[in-house]
């Protein structure tokens, strides 16, 4: 934390001439990521489980940990030219504006104070959860009225935090709040029953309940939804082109799994489209790569490498996954989820 | 001669003073370049900089705090009441620490090789173990207790369970409590300086104390409400009494048994350094250990103990910045708390460093004070 805050301060305060040269025309983050020939990306200090998590052979796996393969092969033509920077929650805004990675793919909620006062800007949601909570079953509460003068444990610095506090507070439930930095030491309070709850986010307390705990029925996820959060991706503010860059990445994986284009016909189909939407998304039309600054068929080597959103998503947190989560909200528009593209013409 | 004198030594006094006011400006001059350098680059990341933060409320809550709180705070109210738990968990770490160490350090010194023995052990083990690392031991530790409705008690009134330490207390709000201990501890202050004899001092102070303790239950206990308030559970919580969370029991337990091994060195260090023949004086004089150790011993090493004490005081403030480990809501964790949910890092760094410069400093004095009081009168 304060190396990070460090190095912010530093990339602040000492690089005056080079910064503002900068400033004066500023260097697409696009062309600094080739140059460097990696990608940095936000990893966790610790797992944020399915999204951002550290597998048993000490390799980062997660939907957030794909997205950021899936924009190294976009750009670099190479998944494995992401490099994953782990920093916790706190870290990761001072992180991205002193340029310790490029942008933040870390179950990141768009709110109007980051977005403004933080100097970032955010893509298009990829990913929709609520915040929640999670309490003992002994207690026998199945609603959060009913956890009136209880203990209740939320990670610090995140929303979760803020919009728990707002909820508690305007339906005058009384309560303490415990925050943790880590969220290990969340879980390992609320499991040892420091906490009669635990806020957090929807996906995540059922990753927990399903994975980490012994007796999944000796805990209950309460009924209310907190909050409606649409998870994006930051980025810092002044490169337009680079929020578009990841726009259209989302916008192509979405579009892949609207189209059934997947890694295993990818090739196939892009040898012989069956319709000019899909010959363009797939390169085999030109016009995909020159708009962005990259390849025709970046698209196309990004499914062949992690495969469309549906693949990602059951792959990470759904069916294919130990989690077995629902698709829910984050199914596609047509299947009554709310996943949709802009139009790729 | 005289005039020579004096004109050789004008030229020197200029050159001295332009020299100062050179490095002045020289200083005020990196201040004033790095505060308008940030400014431009915050600008061009278009980061709002400035304190209005401070007005808005914080949406988010924590741990511990004696004030009233609410999530509807200002930014201003929740660093305050943070700078007011670390001042708290800090004095009351100092004082704890200070009597337990003294206690260990004359152990150290004494004769008894068994406690000898115990004391070493204890100094060699809490002083070589990393502090955090005590720290989450002691919290993991204490987060495995019983849970409430199956808290340790004594006598139904105190009570210990994973949530925390539940104490009788005085039918008294927090605010008034912390007004009392504050009054309590400034009389002490007041009274360091008025030249008193030690004795004496402490009688006005304990007298004082209890004064102001019992006005304040005169005065604020509300009617018909009993003078002493005992915790009892009701709900998912204990209500009354006084309420000790398990991370501020944590805290304490781990600076304390830390910072104790540290003053104990200090303290046999001290004791150490009292001549062997002053000792020997007492002894000759038929006087008993207890008295030789009271009178002779401790006024000498108190000498040489309370500088290198008051170092040890500093850190303890400054180690109480490890709350966040563990979620205690100290100065440091609002702080960085507030970080990540205003993103005004510059500024609420600046306020942190400020209110610890502001903290130590004082301590600083404060030990110059109790070291002049010290001072062999007759030298």
């Amino acid at each position: 934390m304060l190396k990070t805050l460090g190095k912010f301060a530093i990339a602040t305060l000492a690089a005056s001439v080079p910064v503002m040269a900068a400033a004066a025309d500023p260097a697409p983050t696009t062309q600094k990521i080739i140059d460097r020939g990696t990608l940095l990306c936000t990893g966790h200090n610790g797992s944020f489980f399915g999204f951002v998590e550290v597998n048993d052979r000490n390799e980062w796996k997660g939907l957030d940990i794909d997205m950021c393969r899936g924009l190294a092969t976009a750009i670099l033509g190479d998944p494995n030219k992401a490099q994953i920077v782990p920093l916790s929650w706190a870290q990761r805004f001072p992180a991205l504006q002193s340029g310790d990675v490029d942008l933040i793919i870390k179950a990141t909620t768009w709110t109007m104070g980051r977005d403004t006062e933080l100097g970032l800007q955010f893509s298009i949601p990829y990913f929709l959860g609520a915040a929640q909570f999670m309490a003992h079953a002994e207690l026998g509460v199945t609603e959060a009225a009913e956890l009136d003068g209880g203990t209740i444990c939320v990670e610090a610095g995140t929303t979760i935090e803020r919009i728990a506090g707002d909820f508690l507070s305007s339906n005058n439930i009384e309560h303490t709040m415990v925050s943790y930095e880590k969220g290990a030491e969340l879980r390992a309070a609320y499991l040892a029953k420091r906490c009669d709850a635990f806020a957090g986010w929807g996906p995540n307390l059922a990753v927990i309940r399903a994975t980490e705990v012994d007796d999944s029925g000796a805990h209950v996820i309460l009924s209310d939804q907190l909050s409606t959060d649409p998870i994006s991706v930051a980025m810092r503010q002044g490169d337009e082109e680079f929020v578009d860059l990841v726009n259209y990445l989302i916008a192509a994986l979405i579009k892949a799994e609207e189209l059934g284009i997947t890694s295993e016909n990818v090739d196939e189909i892009a040898a012989d489209p069956p319709s000019t939407t899909v010959a363009r998304l797939l390169g085999s039309d030109p016009g995909m790569g020159e708009r962005l600054g990259l390849r025709d068929t970046w698209a196309r080597e990004v499914i062949a490498e992690i495969g469309n959103f549906g693949q990602m998503y059951d792959r990470n947190l759904g069916k294919d996954s130990p989690y077995k989560l629902p698709r829910g909200l984050n199914a596609l528009w047509k299947d009554g989820g709310v996943l949709y593209t802009p139009i790729i013409d | 001669m005289v005039a020579a004198t004096a004109r050789s030594r004008k030229p020197v006094h200029v050159r001295r003073l332009l020299i100062q006011a050179l490095i002045v400006m020289a200083i005020v001059m990196i201040v004033w370049s790095t505060y308008t350098t940030a400014q431009t680059n915050l600008n061009a990341l278009g980061i709002t900089g400035g304190y209005a933060f401070l007005e808005r409320a914080t949406g988010w809550s924590y741990s511990f705090s004696l004030l009233p709180r609410s999530v509807d705070d200002t930014y201003l109210r929740t660093l305050t009441i943070g700078f007011v738990n670390t001042l708290f968990l800090g004095t009351l770490c100092i004082v704890l620490s200070t009597i337990f160490g003294f206690i260990v350090g004359s152990i150290r010194d004494s004769s008894n090789l068994a406690l000898q023995t115990i004391a070493s052990v204890y100094v060699q083990l809490f002083r070589n173990l990393p502090l955090i690392l005590q720290l989450v031991f002691w919290y993991a530790v204490f987060i495995h207790l019983p849970g409430q409705r199956q808290a340790y008690s004594l006598g139904d009134a105190v009570f210990f369970s994973n949530r925390g330490l539940m104490l009788p207390a005085l039918n008294i709000s927090g605010q008034m409590a912390l007004i009392v201990l504050l009054g309590s501890i400034a009389l002490g202050v007041v009274l360091l300086f008025a030249r008193m004899p030690a004795v004496r001092a402490l009688g006005v102070w304990a007298a004082g104390t209890a004064l102001a303790i019992t006005a304040s239950v005169l005065v604020f206990v509300p009617e018909g409400e009993p003078v002493v308030s005992v915790p009892a559970l009701k709900g998912l919580r204990f209500q009354g009494g006084m309420q000790m969370t398990i991370e501020l029991v944590a805290m304490i337990v781990a600076i304390v048994l830390y910072s104790s091994a540290y003053i104990a060195e200090v303290v046999r260090g001290g004791l150490a350094e009292v001549p062997r023949g002053l000792v020997e004086a007492g002894q000759a004089l038929g006087l008993r250990n207890r008295t030789i150790w009271s009178r002779i011993k401790l006024p000498m090493a108190l000498r040489s103990i309370v500088p290198p004490l008051g170092n040890q005081w500093i850190f303890v403030m400054k180690a109480t910045t490890i709350g966040v480990a563990i979620g205690f809501s100290d100065l440091f964790m609002i702080v960085s708390t507030s970080l990540t949910q205003t993103g005004q890092t510059l500024e609420l760094i600046a306020i942190l460093m400020g209110a610890f410069v502001l903290i130590n400093f004082a301590l600083a004095q404060l030990v110059d004070l109790i070291n002049c009081r010290m001072q062999l009168k007759a030298h």
